[in-house]
């Protein structure tokens, strides 16, 4: 049992972070006020350097893409890298990025396909890939801070991966698990900023008890979640994925209420960024049948009941 | 990082249950019914320490110079869990080899520890920790039992009050005031004192969690010798502050919560009803929680075993561990009420008894939420 990184997870989490930290994915406000803001350069630099290949380098592995996925959950820009990152072991090495996952109804608005250059299908029986063209995707209006589009065409191109699809709609589940852990934190550590900052009654309203316990509950349930989806990143086991995205899901519901109390009508505004985490998480916490189901999984695969 | 067990850790698990499944007796849950304060639970401990201290099972982890082999802290923690999994058998006795013998080792006085840990280490010491008073809970620096120095002795007068064991301890980590009344931390001392000392009077509180587990101990004109005094005068918090550090995660409670919940399924199972998605939602809820109050601690105590001093991720820990005993108990008792009456499932009870403590012995869990908020999220103090 170690939970500290090992020399190279530490060396490639600190240029990661110092990457992340970088200019590329600070908080703007985009000039059409949309409710997300496409990191694309952040994006090329991570792509070009290789990042996205760390579930396949020897000392590092999927625990580390878990953690990467966690830290640049926690940015206010938005990118495409659960499925990138994670999912990279099972993926031909020449399918473009960024990658739409389809995980459900093949018919529903899904995350990132208006600007996915492949989108990957992963189904109870098989899981395929198939490259994207223009005109093959229609964007659509949403209330989510992702870019989120249907098909507005039949694809023809779909090619079968030969993988095991339990095991990369577990790696999934981790995934997602990892992305909506860190899309909390970052949320949390904007609204902590805003709550040392801000004072009514004459103090900071970090000061009120009322909220510090709120907060404290939270911060346990948010380092339960990344410690909970690392674990599950190392031996994707059935269950450990469904009790690591079930257990951040459920913590979802409140947190999300909670940061946009803290932030009083702020947080209601496109000027704060508040709405980047919590338009992400709102749609995280429903991935994959959303709690319930993904506790249920826990229970029935844990146990062995139908 | 890696969340496995090396091999060695594993065999020592192996042959921690060994010597349980071949030491435990068949009526041990219904001794184990009765809580860890109990008569019961303590006559107990009296044969059942003695026997792991041959097996080397009872002080591993302390220095051989007392007793110990020197073994690492992830045995001492995986000691800890099979133990209090299995209805804590150790009975009071967990609390020398943890955090008692310990302090004695690092503060205590030549006589003082040749006099009080060679007995722990045979595992026939029953101590008790004197530290709450009637008007210091929580703010425990407000205590009001005083030391009055009056020549070689001190004279103690005061009350405490929750102290567990102390109906059949023989000594007690007591803390008292030799300073003036205004002192706060500043003016707290520790006596090790006989609980057969003259003045020394111990009531039961009748409680729901468990026979003679909690006590109102008084203390009138009771007089012990200076040497009886554990460090210097106004040294007790610092004291205590590093034996507890040996203790801030606290007692692997998750463990015995996680086997519990095996066992309510199982008798789901039974009744033919775990196929309901409501019960299990329910139970993965459950079981999530326990997974989170075991990696939290996991990472505190891989903190400790890596040479550092326990962060505020304790709390964090403590809070999860408090949330996991209650997601438990109540996931029993939503769905298991028949086995709450009668003692079909003594084991029920007994975790149950065990759970709703879990919030409030050593520190209740909106104190560890306050902690977090300063330690760990770094908000300012609570506004007045
Ligand atoms: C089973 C059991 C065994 C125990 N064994 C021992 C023992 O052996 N020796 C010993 O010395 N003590 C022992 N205790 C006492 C234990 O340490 C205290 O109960 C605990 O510290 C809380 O103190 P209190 O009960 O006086 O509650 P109080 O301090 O009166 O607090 C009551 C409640 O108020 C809230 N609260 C208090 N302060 C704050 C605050 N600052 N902010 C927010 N909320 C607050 C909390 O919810 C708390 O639970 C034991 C307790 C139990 C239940």
């Amino acid at each position: 049992m170690y939970f500290e990184p090992n020399e190279d997870q530490a060396t490639f989490l600190s240029v990661l972070d110092q990457i992340a930290s970088g200019d590329g994915s600070g908080w703007k406000v985009p000039a059409d006020w949309s409710r997300f803001h496409w990191a694309d350069e952040l994006d090329r630099t991570l792509e070009d350097n290789g990042f996205y290949d760390c579930a396949i380098e020897e000392t590092l592995g999927p625990v580390t893409a878990a953690a990467m996925i966690h830290r640049l959950a926690r940015l206010s820009v938005t990118m495409e890298f659960a499925a990138s990152a994670m999912l990279r072991p099972f993926l031909p090495p020449d399918l473009p990025r960024p990658i739409a996952v389809i995980d459900g109804d093949p018919a529903a608005a899904i995350r990132y396909l208006p600007v996915a250059r492949s989108v990957l299908s992963i189904g109870e029986y098989e899981v395929r890939a198939a490259m994207l063209d223009d005109g093959d995707v229609q964007p659509v209006e949403s209330l989510f801070a992702y870019p989120m589009g249907v098909f507005s065409a039949t694809i023809g191109r779909w090619q079968r991966i030969d993988v095991d699809p339990r095991r990369v709609r577990e790696s999934w589940r981790v995934a997602v698990a990892a992305e909506l852990g860190g899309t909390l934190l970052g949320g949390r550590d904007a609204v902590l900023a805003h709550l040392r900052e801000r004072r009514q009654f004459g103090q900071a309203l970090g000061s009120f008890q009322g909220l510090q316990h709120r907060l404290a509950a939270s911060a346990t349930k948010i380092e339960a979640a990344y410690w909970l989806t690392l674990k599950a990143a190392q031996g994707l086991e059935a269950a450990d994925s469904a009790v690591a995205l079930g257990y951040v899901q459920n913590a979802a519901t409140t947190v999300v209420y909670d940061l946009h109390q803290f932030m009083g009508a702020m947080g209601l505004t496109l000027e704060h960024p508040l709405h980047r985490w919590t338009y992400r998480a709102r749609l995280l916490k429903s991935a994959l049948g959303g709690a319930g189901e993904n506790l249920k999984l826990a229970a029935s695969r844990k146990w062995r009941a139908a | 990082m890696d969340f496995d067990w090396t091999d060695e850790e594993r065999a020592y698990r192996a042959r921690i249950r060994d010597f349980l499944r071949r030491e435990l007796p068949p009526e041990w849950g219904d001794i184990a019914r009765h809580g860890p304060g109990s008569k019961e639970q303590t006559d107990f401990s009296r044969t059942f320490c003695p026997k792991l201290a041959e097996a080397g099972l009872l002080v591993p982890h302390w220095p051989a110079e007392w007793g110990g082999a020197d073994r690492p802290t992830w045995e001492h923690f995986i000691l800890g869990e099979e133990m209090w999994a299995s209805g804590e058998p150790r009975g009071a006795q967990y609390m020398n080899v943890n955090w008692i013998g310990p302090t004695l080792m690092r503060y205590g006085s030549d006589e003082q520890k040749q006099r009080y840990i060679p007995p722990m280490a045979k595992g026939q010491a029953i101590w008790c920790q004197g530290f709450s008073e009637p008007n210091a809970g929580s703010d425990l620096a407000a205590l009001r039992t005083r030391a009055v120095r009056d020549g070689d002795d001190y004279v103690i007068n005061g009350t405490k009050i929750w102290t567990s064991y102390a109906g059949l301890a023989e000594t007690c980590f007591l803390l008292a005031r030799t300073g003036g009344a205004d002192t706060g931390k500043a003016g707290i001392a520790i006596f090790l004192v006989p609980m057969d000392t003259p003045g020394v009077e111990v009531r039961a509180i009748p409680s729901l969690i468990g026979h003679g587990d909690i006590h109102e101990c008084f203390f009138t004109d009771v007089r012990v010798p200076a040497s009886s005094r554990l460090g210097a005068e106004g040294e007790a918090w610092s004291i205590i502050r590093y034996s507890l550090a040996n203790e801030r995660v606290g007692i692997p409670r998750y463990e015995l919560s996680a086997r519990v919940l095996e066992e309510m399924v199982e008798d789901l199972k039974q009744q033919g009803r775990f196929d309901d998605p409501a019960i299990q939602i329910r139970a993965g809820e459950a079981a999530a929680a326990c997974e989170a109050a075991r990696l939290l601690t996991y990472r505190v105590v891989d903190q400790k075993a890596r040479g550092g001093a326990p962060g505020p991720e304790a709390n964090v820990a403590r809070f999860a561990v408090v949330t996991a005993d209650n997601s438990v108990t109540d996931f029993g008792l939503d769905f298991l009420p028949d086995f709450f009456s009668g003692l079909n499932r003594p084991g029920y009870l007994a975790h149950h008894e065990r759970a709703i403590v879990a919030g409030i012995a050593a520190g209740a869990a909106e104190i560890q939420l306050n902690l977090i908020a300063h330690r760990f999220l770094d908000l300012p103090k609570v506004a007045s």
